[in-house]
């Protein structure tokens, strides 16, 4: 194995991928700047200074001009809407140094709104105006105001508004009850996919059921119960949107990431690459940024690898090793523990604060490397091996000065190895192929180079055998060795040598047709059904004469036997039977020109009920006569035998 | 051996002529006329050809019909054959071949195209 030195270092390159536990949306950087640009709009009325105030105030930033902002607070406000009286109070609640001072009617309003009258939106807006301008309110009765308003209006933003009032009020207050209906929205949120959990209300009253769920467990110092699968899937849910609609869903985000990366109990871990597969020449470093959902870095974390293996031989290289923490990134030096190059998976484990949530974390790490490309030998053989092979050596990046020349009884044979440049190591990459380049003609024909069982490549080439592909136009072909995979950083290309082909039965060299794909196709003639020919008019109407003819004959035929219609009684029966018959071939007629199957049937079961019934009673008349004739014939029979 | 066809033969017609009752020499004749409709057509299809087909057949097939309603209406009125039939009377047999005729029909009108 040969060390080659004088090529540089090897560098390792990270590519991420994270698995179905951990958050799968998060904000970046880029994204809580939008968020502060939205919501440090100009104000145009006092609740999107509301909004934008309190919203900034969340995310830990200051509004610039305070003053400003409170001079407009205090124009805008109407001292006899309670919402009004809401906004200017956590607005200027969230400004330091702006006081609003209430008349003691403005204060008995809010106090009185406090009520099971007033819907759960107005006693929210009530108690936390109360409770920002530090005045004081019977937390009992706005439990029980709660509770009334709760089981009245059972929609989600109600309760949600109920669980943030909650949160304002004394602690001595009994809030249990309160407390229990988070458990209850929670079960009330759809997840979709195994990944998202949100209300069908939306965005907003998801984001707002986190941050008001939190305020209140912080305040009563009980754990939410949410498992941590669900508050991942919450994160995902909250943040997968980047960019809102309107102010208030700005300002439900902004809850809820503050809520999320400052409560008690559950605080999401956000781990990212420093870049994605970005690699420095000097880079051994594996780097990543771990942070809370507002994208500030946990400073009190501990990441350890627990365990990392190779994908393929799933050997273990490192367990239980150290990041380091450096300027806010966390890094550790995986070349040191010198990796052959390849995939890795690493195991990693956020450690530090009993709070983080989803703090197991798969990554798949590729290490890799540089190819060198060791004793090329090239040779031309004869095939019945009476003359032994001149090899050529060529080294890399050069090209052999003299050119080869192969015919038909003759094989081009080209051997080399592919190693790892520091290592020395044997290496197999995906693609290695041999290009050959007819300069003149433009062809071009590809080889696969394959190794044998000790990693040596060998590509032989027969001209005889191989004369299909070449189209057996015989001239000099520059040859090309390609290498590429996706571990190596130096992929190649190198014009090896020149080799000058012969064939047999060569062919005049016939311009390369450009290729018919792309022309037009001859049209295709469609063929309609031919119709049938018909016989000629005469023929049909002589036809028809002759098959119609027997009725004449018939008319005759019955003319001679004595057909008569002297027993025609005309009683209203017969007639109507008559009329009945000659409508139901009339109706035949009809539906043979202009009817379908059902009116026919329709008007055929009219017409042949009627018929029905007169042909009945007329055919009865009949027999009861003729009845009455054969028994009067029988009678004189009778009576001349005696 | 021609002769003694020609004997029955005119034996035959004899007969029929005298001891044939009228209604049924009626129904005898309306039978021919059926026959010779029938025959005419099947000549037609054979000479020049099946064009439309389904016409061909609807019209062959009420034909054929016809003929056998008309048989069973001669079988059923034929006084010699009363007492195969005690339950049928002619006029009920009249009825029957009304009713027949008018299925018949529907059927051929509608395959008639």
């Amino acid at each position: 194995m040969a060390h080659l030195c004088f090529f540089s270092l090897l560098v390792l390159s990270l590519v991420f991928e994270t698995q179905t536990l951990t958050p799968s949306h998060h904000l970046t950087p880029t994204d809580v700047a939008r968020l502060q640009a939205v919501l440090s709009q100009p104000l145009t009325d006092l609740k999107s200074a509301y909004y934008s105030v309190v919203g900034l105030h969340k995310l830990g930033i200051f509004v610039a001009d305070a003053d400003e902002t409170c001079r407009f607070i205090k124009s805008n406000l109407d001292p006899s809407s309670v919402e009004s009286l809401f906004y200017a109070a956590e607005a200027s609640q969230a400004l330091s140094g702006c006081e609003i001072s209430l008349s003691n009617e403005t204060r008995d309003l809010l106090l009185a709104t406090v009520s099971e009258d007033s819907t759960a939106s107005q006693i929210h807006q009530s108690v936390s105006a109360l409770s920002s301008l530090g005045l004081p309110l019977a937390s009992q009765e706005v439990v029980s105001a709660l509770k009334a308003r709760i089981s009245k209006e059972d929609n989600v933003l109600a309760i949600v508004l109920a669980l943030q009032t909650a949160s304002r009020l004394s602690q001595q207050a009994e809030l249990g009850d309160i407390l229990e209906e988070i458990e209850d929205l929670a079960a009330r949120l759809d997840d979709l996919g195994g990944e998202y959990l949100q209300f069908e209300e939306g965005l907003e009253a998801t984001a707002l059921f986190v941050s008001a769920a939190y305020a209140l467990s912080d305040h009563v110092d009980m754990e939410p119960p949410l498992k941590e699968d669900q508050v991942i899937q919450l994160v995902n849910s909250i943040f997968s949107k980047k960019s809102w609609d309107s102010l208030s869903e700005a300002f439900s985000v902004a809850s809820a990431a503050a809520a999320l990366s400052n409560n008690h109990f559950h605080v999401p871990v956000i781990v990212s690459a420093q870049g994605p597969a970005a690699v420095s020449h000097s880079q051994p470093f594996l780097q990543l940024q771990v942070t809370d959902v507002l994208c500030q870095p946990l400073r009190s974390a501990r990441v350890l690898v627990e365990s990392a293996s190779a994908v393929s031989s799933k050997s273990a290289i490192l367990s239980q090793a150290q990041f380091t923490l450096r300027d806010g990134v966390f890094e550790l030096n995986f070349m040191a523990s010198q990796p052959a190059s390849g995939y890795y998976q690493f195991s990693v484990v956020i450690d530090g604060d009993r709070r983080f949530v989803a703090n197991h974390v798969e990554l798949k790490v590729k290490v890799s490397t540089r190819v060198a490309i060791n004793n090329m030998d090239l040779s031309v053989v004869d095939k019945d091996q009476s003359i032994g092979p001149k090899t050529t050596r060529v080294e890399y990046s050069t090209k052999a000065k003299a050119s080869f020349m192969a015919d038909s009884h003759q094989n081009f044979v080209m051997m080399f190895q592919l190693v790892d440049e520091t290592t020395g190591v044997e290496l197999t990459p995906h693609q290695t192929f041999v290009r050959l380049h007819n300069q003149k003609t433009g062809q071009e024909v590809v080889f696969v180079a394959e190794p044998d069982s000790k990693n040596l490549y060998k590509f032989e080439l027969d001209t005889a055998e191989r004369k299909t592909e070449f189209d057996s136009i015989s001239g000099t072909y520059a040859l090309y060795l390609m290498v590429g995979d996706a571990t190596l950083d130096n992929p190649i290309l190198w014009n090896v040598a020149d080799v000058v082909l012969k064939f047999l039965d060569e062919e005049a060299p016939s311009a390369i047709q450009a290729k018919t794909l792309y022309t037009p196709k001859p049209e295709i003639q469609h063929l309609f059904r031919e119709p049938e020919k018909k016989p000629p008019t005469v023929v049909s109407n002589a036809f028809t004469a002759l098959v119609l003819s027997p009725f004449l004959l018939l008319l005759i035929l019955w003319f001679k036997l004595g057909a008569n219609i002297s027993n025609f009684t005309l009683s209203p029966s017969t007639i109507l039977f008559h009329i009945g018959h000659a409508a139901m071939l009339g109706l035949m007629y009809v539906y043979w020109t202009h009817l379908d199957m059902f009116q026919t049937l329709k008007y055929l079961a009219i017409i042949g009920s009627l018929t029905f019934l007169a042909g009945n009673r007329m055919l009865a008349q009949k027999a009861v006569k003729r009845i009455a004739a054969e028994q009067s014939s029988r009678l004189a029979k009778y009576r001349s035998l005696r | 051996m021609s002769n003694s066809v020609f004997s029955v033969l005119s034996r035959f017609v004899e007969e029929y002529r005298s001891s044939t009752p009228n209604k049924l020499k009626m129904i005898d004749a309306y039978m021919l006329y059926i026959l010779l409709t029938g025959v005419f057509q099947f000549l037609y299809c054979v000479l020049v050809g099946t064009f439309p087909f389904n016409s061909f057949l609807s019209g062959f097939i009420s034909c054929v019909g016809c003929f056998i309603l008309a048989v069973c209406l001669r079988i059923q009125i034929n006084p010699q054959n009363k007492g195969d039939f005690l339950t049928v009377s002619p006029e009920r047999a009249f009825a029957d071949f009304l009713f027949a005729h008018t299925v018949l029909h529907l059927v051929v009108v509608n395959f008639v195209g």
